[in-house]
């Protein structure tokens, strides 16, 4: 998967025991800030997730409760479960093509390109509240744009936010809103790949179709790494659209596993079970971002050498 | 003009039928991704018991220029705004000083451990905050930190997985012949990292700036439990003024909203530069 | 240039705001002499509700030269996830101000310490309050929190769609039947599209604690009194009679515009606000904005009886967190905060609740004032006092029921509610099991 590396039994060379320890140093900062901030805090969530806390009094032992008996029957679990797995599958795909193509059309500089890319990258700066009250009023069944606009064309447009069936389609519908992110991404790793090889490819005779697929692509392979695992364990995280826009309804259909989870500790000071949730929704990320990491190997490309081997 | 010239440029220049496809297909994107913004200013500009009004005007009248006004004076939004640029501030420096050095590590040097390591740290993005945010608050007030920026720009300095992230995968791309070559001149680990890595890394870096910029602005969790009076809040927390337990002050909430983010766009827009267009790798010849 | 551009603005943001808070008040007071004692005060009011808190503790300060008392004001749902956190590291303010039906269970997990002693100390006399508002902050008969704003439920009404209409305004003691006349008389489709434009009246759509109203109305009790049981009460007919009329209201009759939205703050519809709804059922909160609206000419009458005149009470108080270092202060500054006193700054507020202060003329003559005090002699208990687990056990349960029966017209509604006593039953054994 990353390489044998951890050669148990073999001895480093001096040159290769300095390297390391030049590694250890340049990594000091966050490793102390782990140890220090962050181990800490996880693995006390990790313990609330074995008791029972309401945050006003101690916490209660109470083992496996949480993970044994108490999600497996409960209903919202499975459902936040499922609104969660079916909006990653289906944000994190339009996340990665939306932003790529923004990006390729802003990446010419061409006149007021820079005006541009503002209004795409516009969005991810505007704060979550107003974000999704404007599309509460965009997508409002009687007065909203959208179905004002719909009905213009003889289309009766769907309750969106208020349909349980529709609900968790609106919030997809509204999310491209965020690809800004994704797109600044994808430029900068645009702005590296040299121009002489698409020069040398035209020379070639390779088409733009050709030098897409054969150049782009392989040499933004490593971003698009960052953006595929970013995206995934964000996506999972999805948090602040639902709590404001519907807050998990109508009928739980936008019941995202972090908002339940939120509700579960601070509306309910159900404290050990929101952890528990927690630790859930980490190995379940856990699991897909390795997966990813392991598939490194056979799409992803370097321009540098790799070292890891 | 600039020495950049144009090397970032791919090598075909968009001409004719092309050009015209190209804002063709801008402006329509465009036009999608300002439809929002423009109901935002539209609501932003109508009294408050019309914003939800159906059927919808399209354009307020008379437009209530006052709301913007109004809206940021209920608030010292100065103050607010000067300690949310402090911790923002604060904050770019230090995760570009920090996760530059941690991601070089990870990108370019050799250790046992070195990936589980690495995949500890990502795991760190995988636990949701609203579970840490409790021990760590613990922590916070065991050193007495709360109440001040501290705990919003301190944990800065110690790198942010997410950046170095970013920042190992830009690393890696650069090739080890340049470190090498500057290895036999002699240099050192920091000065590799200041005098090879930095320069050519320029617009990674400053993604990595704008984004954690970005982020501190509209940081809202942190603060809330970190900030207790007023004079501290920032302007996230002071957009929650407008809400009370059972009534929202809507086209305020626009109003305020639309002038909290505008310092950030503007910010954007005077420097793409730094991270859009850059020096590319292949013009690098030693 | 780029790096040049990059500290251009940042340097020019920073000037900016330095310039920009030069002109902003002083912050609070940082050095001060180690005999003041400085007290922290929560609340969860917000926008302008967060004057009179400043004017009185402005009062409170000059009256008490060596205390200084800091505000910390946050909206809302984010005010309990702000001193939860805060109580979970024994970092509270000193003064909380907490709603009705957190009172149980923060007292009973010790948040908060009993004040009757204290008050005695400062011969604080707690009859000054309205009958009844000592009661949601009392537990077990110890006295933990002092009144600081209540609401019931009422009617407004605007009276120019009234007239216009030829309709006579509501009465006090009208019942569920003349609601449905009133209603179904305003409702009208003025352009002929289909779509009715002006509606009968405006409802909260899932707001479960509201629907707590019709409940009583109808005769009914969503639980039974020891607490333990939703079985036979949120599935009782008395109920079900209730939820059909609410679901009735707005998917048969179409008295009632379609709720804009399922969120967590409910602020969707606005029909009445825009004078295309004639009445509407809500607390007393808005009424303030109302009478700015030139699209309303306000009234408001109680709340229409069907089995029984009913109403509930919802209720904030302050306490003093357990873990204060100053009890005296802060039990003094509770005293001044809630007291007559400061009452006098409330009543432009909120509802007084000194009885002193509610029997003014100014307030007890004001025409809507007088309607909101008058519906205290019809209360109901709120469901949560009949046990810590309502929020957990049956909220979800009922909310999950309105929302069916309102998005689905064909829905069966005795079906529905015995479903949610079902769940809520079954949650709420689990949590007594513990």
């Amino acid at each position: 998967m990353f390489g044998s590396n951890t050669q148990k039994g073999k001895k480093l060379t001096p040159f290769r025991r300095k390297e390391a320890r030049a590694f250890y140093l340049t990594i000091s900062p966050w490793l102390i800030g782990f140890v220090l901030l962050t181990v800490g805090p996880m693995l006390y969530s990790l313990y609330i997730s074995f008791t029972r806390y309401d945050l006003l009094s101690p916490p209660e032992w109470a083992g496996l409760y949480n993970y044994l008996e108490k999600m497996p029957n409960d209903a919202r679990f499975w459902q936040s479960l499922k609104v969660t797995a079916i909006y990653t599958a289906a944000y994190v795909p339009l996340e990665m093509i939306g932003g790529l193509m923004l990006a390729l059309l802003v990446r010419e500089r061409v006149r007021g390109i820079k005006v541009f890319r503002t209004i795409f990258y516009l969005p991810t700066v505007l704060a979550g509240v107003a974000f999704a009250v404007v599309w509460l009023l965009l997508l409002n069944p009687r007065g909203g744009l959208v179905n004002l606009g719909l009905k213009a064309v003889g289309i009766n447009g769907p309750r969106w936010l208020l349909d349980p069936d529709w609900a968790l389609f609106s919030l997809l519908l509204m999310s491209f809103w965020g690809w800004g992110r994704a797109m600044v991404i994808y430029l900068a790793g645009l702005q590296s790949i040299p121009g002489e090889i698409y020069e040398a490819a035209a020379i070639d005779g390779a088409s733009r179709w050709d030098s897409f697929w054969r150049i782009t692509i392989p040499m933004l392979s490593s971003t698009i790494f960052f953006n595929l695992i970013l995206s995934v364990i964000g996506t999972f995280q999805t948090f602040t659209n639902a709590f404001v826009a519907t807050d998990g309804g109508p009928l739980d259909a936008t019941l995202f596993f972090v908002l339940y989870l939120y509700k579960q500790g601070f509306d309910l000071r159900n404290m050990g079970y929101a952890s528990a949730l927690a630790w859930v929704l980490f190995v379940i990320i856990l699991v897909f971002t390795l997966l990813i990491f392991r598939s490194q190997e056979f799409w992803v490309f370097y321009a540098g050498e790799k070292t890891d081997e | 003009m600039s020495e950049r010239g144009r090397e970032d440029i791919p090598i075909r220049r968009l001409k004719g039928w092309r050009l015209i496809l190209r804002y063709i297909l801008l402006a329509a994107a465009a036009a999608l991704f300002l439809l929002p913004l423009y109901w935002m200013i539209v609501s932003s500009l109508k009294p408050e018991y019309e914003v939800f009004a159906v059927p919808p005007a399209w354009w307020p009248s008379p437009p209530l220029w006052q709301n913007y006004r109004k809206a940021l004076t209920e608030l010292p939004f100065g103050r607010y705004a000067l300690n949310t640029i402090l911790i923002a501030v604060g904050a770019v420096i230090g995760h570009v000083v920090s996760c530059s050095l941690v991601a070089y590590g990870f990108a370019k040097l050799r250790a046992p451990g070195k990936n589980v390591l690495f995949i500890i740290l990502l795991a760190t993005l995988m636990l949701p905050y609203p579970v840490v945010m409790i021990p760590q608050y613990i922590i916070f007030s065991e050193l007495d930190w709360v109440n001040t920026l501290k705990p919003l720009i301190v944990p800065t300095f110690f790198g942010n997985a997410f950046y170095i992230f970013l920042l190992r995968q830009f690393f890696m791309q650069i090739p080890n012949d340049l470190i090498d070559a500057a290895k036999i001149d002699g240099a050192n680990l920091l000065q590799i990292i200041w005098y090879v890595i930095l320069p050519i890394s320029r617009q990674a870096i400053a993604t990595v700036a704008i984004f954690t910029f970005q982020f501190a602005w509209n940081d809202f969790l942190a603060p809330l439990i970190y900030l207790q009076d007023q004079s501290r809040y920032t302007l996230m927390l002071g957009l929650r003024f407008f809400r009370s337990s059972f009534e929202v002050n809507w086209a305020y909430l626009m109003a305020a909203s639309l002038s909290i983010a505008a310092p950030v766009i503007v910010l954007f827009f005077f420097t793409q530069r730094a991270f859009i267009s850059g020096i590319s790798m292949g013009s690098l010849k030693e | 240039m780029k790096k040049k551009n990059l500290f251009i603005g940042i340097g020019a943001l920073v000037l900016a705001s330095l310039a920009i808070s030069a002109c902003q008040p002083a912050a609070t007071a940082t050095g001060f002499e180690t005999d003041v004692v400085v007290l922290r005060a929560g609340t969860g009011d917000s926008g302008e509700g967060l004057n009179p808190h400043q004017s009185i503790i402005a009062d409170f300060e000059d009256q008490n030269e060596n205390v200084l008392v800091q505000l910390e004001a946050i909206a809302g749902r984010d005010y309990y996830t702000r001193i939860l956190t805060q109580i979970a590291a024994d970092r509270a303010p000193d003064v909380m101000n907490i709603g009705d039906d957190a009172v149980p269970s923060f007292v009973e997990k010790g948040a908060f310490v009993p004040i009757d002693a204290c008050l005695a100390d400062l011969e604080f006399d707690s009859s000054v309050y309205l009958p009844g508002l000592l009661e949601p902050g009392t537990v077990d008969g110890e006295l933990y929190f002092l009144p600081k704003d209540y609401s019931t439920l009422a009617v407004y009404y605007n009276k120019a769609l009234f007239d216009a209409a030829g309709v006579d305004y509501p009465q006090d003691g009208w019942t569920w039947d003349d609601l449905l006349e009133t209603a179904q008389a305003l409702t009208e489709d003025t352009d002929g599209d289909g779509q009715n434009d002006i509606w009968g009246i405006q409802l909260p759509a899932n707001w479960t604690t509201g629907f707590e109203y019709w409940v009583a109305a109808a005769g009914g009790s969503l639980i039974s009194e020891d607490g333990t049981s939703y079985v036979g009460y949120m599935d009782s007919d008395a109920t079900i009679r209730a939820a059909q009329f609410y679901a009735d209201l707005y998917n048969e009759y179409q008295v009632a515009p379609p709720p804009a939205d399922f969120s967590a703050f409910g602020g969707g519809n606005s029909e009445f606000d825009n004078g295309q709804a004639a009445m509407r059922i809500f607390g007393r909160w808005p009424q303030a904005g109302m009478l700015d609206n030139p699209n309303i000419d306000l009234g408001v009458v109680g709340t229409p009886s069907d089995a029984v005149e009913a109403n509930i009470l919802f209720w904030g108080g302050f306490g003093i967190s357990s873990t204060t270092d100053n009890l005296a202060e802060a039990c003094n500054f509770l005293s001044y905060y809630a007291g007559p006193e400061a009452a006098q700054t409330w009543k432009d507020w909120a509802l007084p609740a000194v009885t002193s202060v509610a029997e003014m003329p100014e307030v007890a003559d004001d025409p809507l004032n007088s309607v909101w005090i008058d519906e205290l002699d019809d209360l109901k208990p709120r469901a949560y006092t009949f046990t810590p687990y309502w929020n957990e056990s049956a909220d979800p349960a009922l909310r999950t029921a309105l929302e069916t029966i309102l998005l689905e017209p064909d829905a069966d509604v005795a079906a529905v509610m015995g479903q949610a006593a079902q769940d809520a039953q079954s949650a709420l054994d689990e949590l007594l099991a513990e």
